[in-house]
């Protein structure tokens, strides 16, 4: 009996299972008491676990470091940052001290901590609130970056970040969080610093993550059997699994990288980078999509053609594969709210 | 035992160790970026004898005095400014990454008013924990005037945290004088209290002083009450660095810092306590090869292996 919930469901679940689970683990945010806490993946849990969920003030980087400086005494927060902008008030604390703190101190002093960030599109939010900034995190040595793109992802993967010993930033596409799919009710993982061949395939290696992977997922559809996609969810951006993507890359030949924020520095330019250093034998030339690089504006006549679409996805895999492309016309629905979509 | 003696060895250690890695560094022995204490082992030393062994320390770019007032391995933490294997970093961290968990000084960090919020956490813990423990961090002026500090006055009264901030007012920041970056209406003890702290001013030039000011305060944090001491004192050599233009001052003359110095005025008070000039000749004689021996030591120590370089990015 299949049990279908939302992405954001997956997260409170996974988050109530844990703290039921160890009493180490607590969770800070702004309004994380309030009945609809963290997009409603706190909900509940404020009542549950009274001495364990902190309602802050707006001082991200003094309750971000309040929890790194609880972390390194062994317990284990899940902070969150409803937008990743709000998150770099507290960069010094993320980048500088979290992420480095093992290494610089020659080991033996792990920073247990869980950073849950939202990033990314949403309607009417415009330049200041629609930032990824994927490539930032990325570069940041001493984080584990993961991107969960599916509820089950959503799920597995906190779980993996609450039982590690090391800073796990958590990029979460808000875009993607009314998506639905299947979840186990019972704990089980998601390893961390793993790419996932999500559907196999043997013409093209389509690379996605986030709500990149979700179009993805779309595009499958418009293309029907005329080409043979194998999807990979990236999930992890530190460390990249280059093993799975290479992999798969030999046995296709061809490559297209989706990602929904600007080109400059993205997960598309540092896979192809590392593409043509190993001097694969490909059948085409690597393909990338993504954002132009500008800022993302706010009215829809410009968000229109801001972001990826299926169908643009669908046509970079018919242009990488010389085949004629589909046109097909977007809803306003479609270009401009959130999917309401169930995953397989 | 006299507690006064006692005192005056741990300053004494601090000021010869100092002095030593003066010469060290000097002569170019030392590739880490070094910022000295001496001149404020008053500080150091007086509020680490207020506190238990289980209470927590964190520090900042100035910490060999913390970090040995609290206990810190000495062997290793001139390794550790010589980049050898067995610094108390392993060699990654350097003179600015002061970390001796063994005694529960947990840590120094350089970037200004960073270490603030982690030691709010540390606090955090403790009273999560329902520990009797307090945490301790030192930070100087300049790290003062960063907003996060700020930000966690407002966290430690919010959740009543066992937490003593101690300020040690040198007058510079880096070369930036106090006059300079603050209007001649600023308040420090205004700000502090307006957030729901407790503010006492030491003189951070007079070990009893201090002992005495933190003691209280350490009470009250063991009840719930937040605290600042700040602790006015002399920074004997630069920002970073021995030398300091001497012409640059104005207060802090060589002149007022020989008549105002710690170590100098304990000296005294331990003479005055009864203790004969004999023994603590002697016993200062001890600390000067505890320190030569602790150099010559680390000299000799290896450096690490290149493989080391690669781990520890993560732990286990």
């Amino acid at each position: 009996m299949p049990r279908i919930i939302k992405f954001t469901e997956a997260l409170r679940e996974a988050t109530d299972q844990m703290m039921e689970a160890d009493k180490n683990i607590f969770f800070v945010g702004l309004g994380a008491t309030y009945r609809n806490a963290a997009d409603g993946t706190a909900t509940g849990l404020a009542s549950k676990y009274p001495e364990r969920v902190f309602d802050v003030p707006d001082s991200e980087g003094g309750f971000t470091g309040m929890a790194v400086g609880a972390a390194i005494n062994g317990l284990r927060p899940i902070v969150h940052h409803g937008r990743v902008e709000f998150s770099l008030l507290a960069a010094d604390q993320i980048i500088t001290q979290a992420a480095k703190w093992n290494y610089m101190f020659g080991g033996g002093n792990p920073v247990p901590i869980v950073l849950r960030i939202n990033v990314g599109r949403q309607w009417g939010n415009g330049p200041q609130h629609t930032q990824s900034l994927y490539a930032l995190f990325g570069n940041a040595l001493g984080l584990k970056v993961v991107i969960p793109s599916t509820p089950r992802m959503a799920k597995g993967l906190l779980v993996s970040a609450l039982r590690d010993n090391n800073p796990v930033v958590m990029l979460e596409s808000r875009w993607i969080f009314p998506v639905k799919q299947d979840v186990p009710i019972e704990l089980y993982t998601e390893p961390l610093g793993y790419a996932k061949v999500a559907v196999p395939g043997k013409d093209i290696t389509v690379l996605a993550y986030g709500d990149g992977f979700v179009a993805a997922y779309e595009a499958l559809s418009l293309l029907g059997e005329q080409v043979s996609v194998e999807l990979i969810d990236l999930v992890s951006l530190n460390p990249v699994d280059y093993e799975t993507i290479f992999a798969s890359m030999r046995k296709t030949g061809r490559l297209l990288t989706v990602d929904t924020t600007n080109g400059a520095f993205s997960v598309g330019s540092e896979i192809i980078s590392k593409v043509a250093q190993k001097s694969l034998q490909l059948r085409e030339a690597p393909s990338a999509l993504s954002c132009p690089n500008v800022p993302c504006p706010t009215s829809t006549a410009l968000t229109e053609f801001y972001y990826p679409t299926k169908v643009d996805i669908a046509n970079a895999v018919l242009r990488v594969m010389h085949k004629p492309a589909i046109t097909r016309a977007l809803t306003f629905e479609e270009l401009h709210l959130a999917p309401n979509l169930t995953l397989l | 035992m006299n507690t006064l003696f006692e005192a005056y060895k741990k300053m004494f250690l601090i000021r010869t160790a100092e002095e030593e890695l003066v010469a060290l560094y000097l002569k170019e022995k030392i590739m880490s970026f070094v910022h000295f204490y001496i001149g404020q082992e008053a500080v150091a030393v007086g509020v680490c004898d207020a506190l238990k062994k289980e209470d927590k320390v964190l520090g900042n770019h100035r910490s060999h005095g913390h970090y040995l007032a609290k206990g810190g391995d000495l062997k290793k933490m001139i390794c550790e400014l010589l980049g050898k294997e067995n610094g108390s970093s392993r060699g990654k961290g350097g003179s600015m990454h002061m970390m001796d968990r063994s005694v529960n000084f947990m840590g120094s960090t350089p970037i200004l008013g960073s270490v603030v919020p982690l030691a709010c956490g540390t606090a955090f813990e403790q009273k999560y924990n329902n520990k009797p423990d307090v945490t301790v961090v030192f930070l100087g002026d300049g790290a003062f005037e960063e907003g996060i500090v700020y930000e966690t006055f407002n966290l430690a009264a919010l959740f009543k945290l066992p937490l003593i901030l101690v300020v040690e007012n040198n007058l510079f920041s880096t070369n930036s004088k106090l006059k300079d970056r603050r209007s001649d209406a600023h308040h420090v003890q205004g700000i502090v209290t307006g957030f729901g702290i407790q503010y006492v001013k030491a003189d951070g030039n007079d070990y009893e002083d201090v002992l005495g000011k933190a003691k209280k305060l350490i009470a009250g944090a063991r009840m719930g009450h937040p605290a600042v001491l700040e602790c006015m004192t002399y920074r004997h050599m630069a920002h970073s660095g021995p030398i300091f233009e001497e012409e640059y001052r104005e207060e802090d003359t060589a002149e007022n810092r020989l008549k105002k110095d710690s170590i100098k005025k304990m000296r005294q008070a331990v003479l005055h306590g009864g203790v004969s000039e004999q023994e603590i000749v002697s016993a200062e004689d001890g600390i000067k090869k505890t320190v030569q021996d602790s150099i010559d030591f680390a000299l000799n120590a290896s450096y690490p292996p290149k493989e080391s370089l690669y781990t520890d990015l993560y732990a286990p």
